[in-house]
C-alpha cells in the first residue's frame, strides 16, 4: 500500500516535470460517442499538434472544412482567437477562407486572425509565435505540397510550444502521401464522402445533405488508429457518426418467382 | 556640389566649374577653389568665365541631385540634434539648443562637425549664433573660421555684413543699394516706419529676427520625437551582435524613460548613422490595441529587421538613436501578485502577437474579416488589416441576409477570381451533369439551386462580367462539393453559356 502510494506520487511528479506528456490532458469531445471513446483522451486532445492530411488529391477543401469543424468544437468550450496562417501563393491555387461560409459551421469569423505569409517556412514561424500566446485557442497552418520546411524538428518545436500554453495546433498539409515521422500527437486523414441525397419532387437531381467526411487516424501516439465516417450536425454544432441509409429501392423479383406467387395465391 | 559625371574632382588644382543653362545662356552654379582664385564666381555667365580662363573645365550641374544630397546630409545631421532643416540650395540649419554640451561645447561641436564634413569630401562654412538669421549671415559672410556669435557680440558682428545676408528678396536688396544702404549697420537706428513703407515689412522682420527681437522658428525636416535615446560609439560598429547589443541598450533606456513618464508609443524609429554620412532608418508601427513600452517587446520587434541593417552597414555605424513617436499616456493597471508562471499564462496579450506579425509580414498581410453589405459573393466581405479592424460584427445576421434559411449556402473556400470550367451534357436551366476543372472530370450526383445573384446596377463586378449569375451547389460522386455558376442567362442569343467555379465547400 505504502509502496503503491509512493509510486503514484512519483508518477505524478514525473508527469508534472514533463510538461508536454502529462498523463491526462484536456480534451474536447467531438460529439460522436463511438469516436470519442476510441480517442486516448475521450476527445480531441488540446495543447498539442494535430496533422490533417487530405485522403486523396482534391480533398484539400474537405480537410479545411473538417479542420474548421474541430476549431469550432474547441471554441465552444475554450473561447479565444484562432490564427489562420497560409502562404499567400496558396490562396490563388486553393482559394481563400470565406467567412460567410464558416458561419454555417457555427464558427464566428470575428475570432479569426489571418496571416498571409510570403513563404511556407514563415507559416511555421507564425504558428510557433501563435502557440506562445494564450489569447489564442487554436492555430491553423496550411502547408503546400512541396514544402520541405516541416520536419521532425519543426514538429517537435510546435508540440513543445503547444504544451506550454495549452494552445492547440492544427497543421493542414496538402499532401495525401505524407509519411514522414513527426512529433505530432495525431495524424488525421480526411476524405470527402457523398452526403445523404435529399430527394425532392420536381427536381431532376437530389439535393445536398450535410457535409460528410471519411476520417481516418493514421497515426496516434497513444491511441489506436481507426476509420470513421462522420458528418457535421449544425443543430448541436458537433460531429456525429454518419450512418448509411437503408437501401429503399424496390426489390426486383424474377418473372418465375412472380408466376409462382400468382399460382400460389 | 554634385556633377553629372565623374570627371575632374572639385578639389583638384585646375579650375573647375559647374554650369546650368538659364534663359540668358549658360551660368556658373559652382566653382572650385582654383577657379575662385582666378576670379570666377557663382552666377557668372559661362562665356565670361571662358574669357578669363580658357582652360576651365566645365560640367553640367545636377541641381536635383544637389537638393537630394543636401536632404540626405540634413538627415544625417540629425545625429547632432533632432531639429534640422535643409536650407535649399546650399545650407543646413541645425537647432543645437541644449545639445552643444553633449559634444563638449559649441567650439568642439563645430570643430567635430567640420572635420566630419571634410571627411565626406565637403567644404563647409560653419557658424553658431543666437538667431537663425545671424547664423545664416555669419556662415556666409564672416571670413573667420567657425565663428561663434554670442548675444553680446551679435551687434558688432552683424553690422559690417552686406544687407543681402538678411535673406531678403533680390528686388529689395537692389532697391536698398540704390539709396546707398548696403550694410546692415546702415539700417540700424534708422526710423522704421519709412523703411516699412518703402521696402515692405519683410525687411524689418528679417532685421528683428537676426537681432533676436522677433522669434523665428523652422519646420524640422522630420518631426522631432517626443522621446529619444541615443548612443555614440568610440569605434564604428558593423557586426550583428554589436548592433543587437546597442538595440538592447537603447530599448532599455527608452522603455525606462517611457515607464517613468507613464507613456507608451505607437511608432518607433531606429536610426543608425553611418560613418560616411548616411542614416539607415528602421520604422516600426505597433498595433492600435496597445501602446508599447516594454523593453523586451521593443527589442523583439526591432531585431526582426536587423539583417537589412547589417547589409547596409558599409564602413560601420557611429551613432544610433531610438525615437518614440505617437506617444500617449497609459492608464496603469496592476500586474498582480501572481508568480511569474501564472502571469505568463494570463499575459497572453494579443496585441503583442499582432505587433510581431505586422512587423514581419507587413500590416496588409495580417487581417480580420469585416462584413460588407453586398450580395455579390466576393464583395460581401473584406479582409481588413487588424490595425483598422477591432470592432465586433454580427456575422450570423449578415450570412442570414445573404443566404436566407439555407445552411451551407456559401463555400468555405472562395477563389479570388472565378475559374472557367468545361461543362458537358447540360440541361437547360439546370446544373450540368458533368464538368471538367483542372483536367479532372467530375460527375454531378447532387445539386441545389439555382440561386440567382444579379449584379448591382450601380457598380460593375469586374471588367467583363456584369451579368446575372446563377449559382448551383453541386456534389460529385466522391462527395466533393463545388459552387458553380453560369454567367448570364441560359437562353442568351444562341451563345453557349459560360460556366465558372467560384468556391469549394467542405
Amino acid at each position: 500500500m505504502d509502496r503503491e502510494h509512493s509510486l503514484q506520487m512519483l508518477r505524478q511528479h514525473i508527469s508534472k516535470q514533463e510538461q508536454f506528456t502529462p498523463e491526462t490532458r484536456p480534451a474536447v469531445p467531438l460529439g460522436a460517442a463511438t469516436l470519442d471513446d476510441t480517442l486516448p483522451d475521450h476527445g480531441l486532445t488540446l495543447g498539442t499538434l494535430h496533422e490533417l492530411l487530405p485522403a486523396r488529391h482534391g480533398d484539400f477543401s474537405s480537410t479545411v472544412g473538417f479542420g474548421f469543424g474541430l476549431a469550432t468544437r474547441i471554441l465552444r468550450t475554450h473561447p479565444g482567437f484562432v490564427l489562420w496562417a497560409q502562404p499567400s501563393h496558396q490562396v490563388f491555387r486553393q482559394g481563400a477562407v470565406y467567412p460567410i461560409g464558416l458561419t454555417a459551421l457555427g464558427f464566428d469569423p470575428d475570432r479569426l486572425i489571418q496571416v498571409s505569409t510570403p513563404k511556407s517556412r514563415d507559416v511555421l514561424w507564425a504558428l510557433e509565435e501563435g502557440l506562445t500566446n494564450s489569447a489564442l485557442t487554436a492555430v491553423i497552418g496550411i502547408l503546400p505540397e512541396n514544402d520541405n520546411a516541416y520536419d521532425f524538428t519543426a514538429s517537435r518545436r510546435l508540440v513543445l510550444r503547444a504544451a506550454e500554453n495549452g494552445v492547440t495546433a492544427l497543421l493542414i498539409r496538402n499532401q495525401p502521401a505524407f509519411e514522414a515521422a513527426t512529433a505530432a500527437e495525431m495524424r488525421w486523414s480526411v476524405g470527402a464522402m457523398p452526403s445523404v441525397a435529399h430527394h425532392r419532387i420536381g427536381h431532376p437531381m437530389p439535393g445536398l445533405g450535410t457535409p460528410r467526411w471519411q476520417i481516418e487516424i493514421t497515426k496516434s501516439k497513444r491511441g489506436i488508429p481507426g476509420r470513421w465516417p462522420v458528418e457535421w450536425d449544425h443543430e448541436t454544432l458537433s460531429f456525429r457518426l454518419a450512418t448509411t441509409l437503408a437501401d429503399r429501392t424496390p426489390v426486383r423479383t424474377p418473372r418465375v418467382v412472380r408466376q409462382q406467387w400468382a399460382t400460389a395465391s | 556640389m554634385l556633377s553629372d559625371s565623374n570627371g575632374p574632382q572639385p578639389h583638384s588644382n585646375n579650375p573647375f566649374v559647374l554650369s546650368t543653362s538659364l534663359q540668358n545662356g549658360e551660368v556658373l552654379t559652382a566653382v572650385n577653389a582654383a577657379a575662385s582664385e582666378l576670379g570666377l564666381h557663382k552666377a557668372m555667365p559661362l562665356t565670361d568665365a571662358r574669357a578669363i580662363c580658357p582652360s576651365v573645365k566645365v560640367t553640367p550641374a545636377d541641381l536635383e541631385g544637389d537638393d537630394k544630397a543636401l536632404h540626405q546630409l540634413a538627415l544625417w545631421c540629425q545625429c547632432y540634434s533632432p531639429f534640422v532643416r535643409a536650407d535649399l540650395p546650399e545650407g543646413l540649419t541645425i537647432d543645437i539648443t541644449g545639445c552643444a554640451h553633449l559634444f563638449g561645447g559649441e567650439v568642439t561641436l563645430l570643430k567635430e562637425l567640420e572635420a566630419r564634413l571634410r571627411r565626406f569630401g565637403l567644404t563647409a562654412k560653419l557658424a553658431t549664433a543666437p538667431t537663425i538669421g545671424a547664423a545664416w549671415a555669419t556662415a556666409r559672410h564672416v571670413a573667420d573660421k567657425r565663428p561663434i556669435i554670442t548675444p553680446e557680440t551679435l551687434h558688432n558682428t552683424l553690422a559690417p555684413i552686406p544687407i543681402s545676408a538678411l535673406r531678403l528678396g533680390k528686388p529689395t536688396v537692389e532697391a536698398l543699394a540704390k539709396v546707398g544702404l548696403k550694410q546692415i549697420r546702415d539700417l540700424l537706428g534708422k526710423p522704421r516706419a519709412p523703411l516699412v513703407a518703402r521696402f515692405g515689412s519683410q525687411l524689418i522682420e528679417r532685421l528683428d529676427q537676426a537681432f533676436d527681437k522677433h522669434d523665428e522658428s523652422f519646420c524640422a525636416l522630420t518631426p522631432p520625437p517626443p522621446y529619444r535615446t541615443e548612443q555614440r560609439f568610440a569605434e564604428p560598429i558593423m557586426t550583428l551582435p554589436a548592433i543587437e547589443e546597442v538595440i538592447r541598450h537603447l530599448s532599455h533606456n527608452l522603455s525606462a524613460a517611457l515607464n517613468k513618464a507613464g507613456k507608451g508609443a505607437r511608432k518607433l524609429e531606429l536610426t543608425f548613422f553611418r560613418v560616411d554620412g548616411w542614416p539607415e532608418t528602421l520604422s516600426i508601427q505597433t498595433s492600435a490595441l496597445a501602446l508599447s513600452r516594454d523593453a523586451g517587446h521593443l527589442l523583439r520587434l526591432l531585431c526582426e529587421h536587423l539583417d537589412k541593417l547589417k547589409d547596409h552597414a558599409g564602413f560601420g555605424f557611429e551613432v544610433a538613436t531610438l525615437n518614440a513617436f505617437d506617444v500617449e499616456t497609459i492608464t496603469p493597471h496592476q500586474e498582480g501578485f501572481k508568480n511569474s508562471d501564472e502571469r505568463r499564462k494570463n499575459g497572453g496579450d494579443l496585441s503583442r502577437l499582432l505587433d510581431r506579425f505586422i512587423n514581419r509580414f507587413g500590416p496588409g498581410n495580417v487581417t480580420r474579416f469585416a462584413p460588407y453589405a453586398s450580395y455579390i459573393p466576393e464583395r460581401a466581405m473584406r479582409a481588413v488589416p487588424v490595425l483598422q479592424n477591432n470592432s465586433r460584427h454580427n456575422w450570423v445576421e449578415h450570412a442570414h441576409a445573404l443566404q436566407g434559411d439555407v445552411h451551407f449556402g456559401r463555400p468555405f473556400l472562395l477563389f479570388p477570381s472565378p475559374e472557367p470550367i468545361t461543362t458537358l451534357s447540360e440541361v437547360p436551366d439546370g446544373p450540368p451533369l458533368r464538368f471538367e476543372w483542372n483536367r479532372i472530370s467530375h460527375r454531378i450526383t447532387r445539386a441545389d439551386g439555382p440561386e440567382r445573384i444579379a449584379p448591382e446596377w450601380w457598380t460593375k463586378i469586374g471588367e467583363n462580367c456584369h451579368q446575372t449569375r446563377d449559382y448551383y451547389r453541386v456534389e460529385d460522386e466522391e462527395g466533393r462539393r463545388f459552387w458553380l455558376y453560369r454567367d448570364g442567362l441560359y437562353e442568351h442569343e444562341g451563345k453557349p453559356p459560360c460556366w465558372f467555379i467560384h468556391g469549394i465547400f467542405s
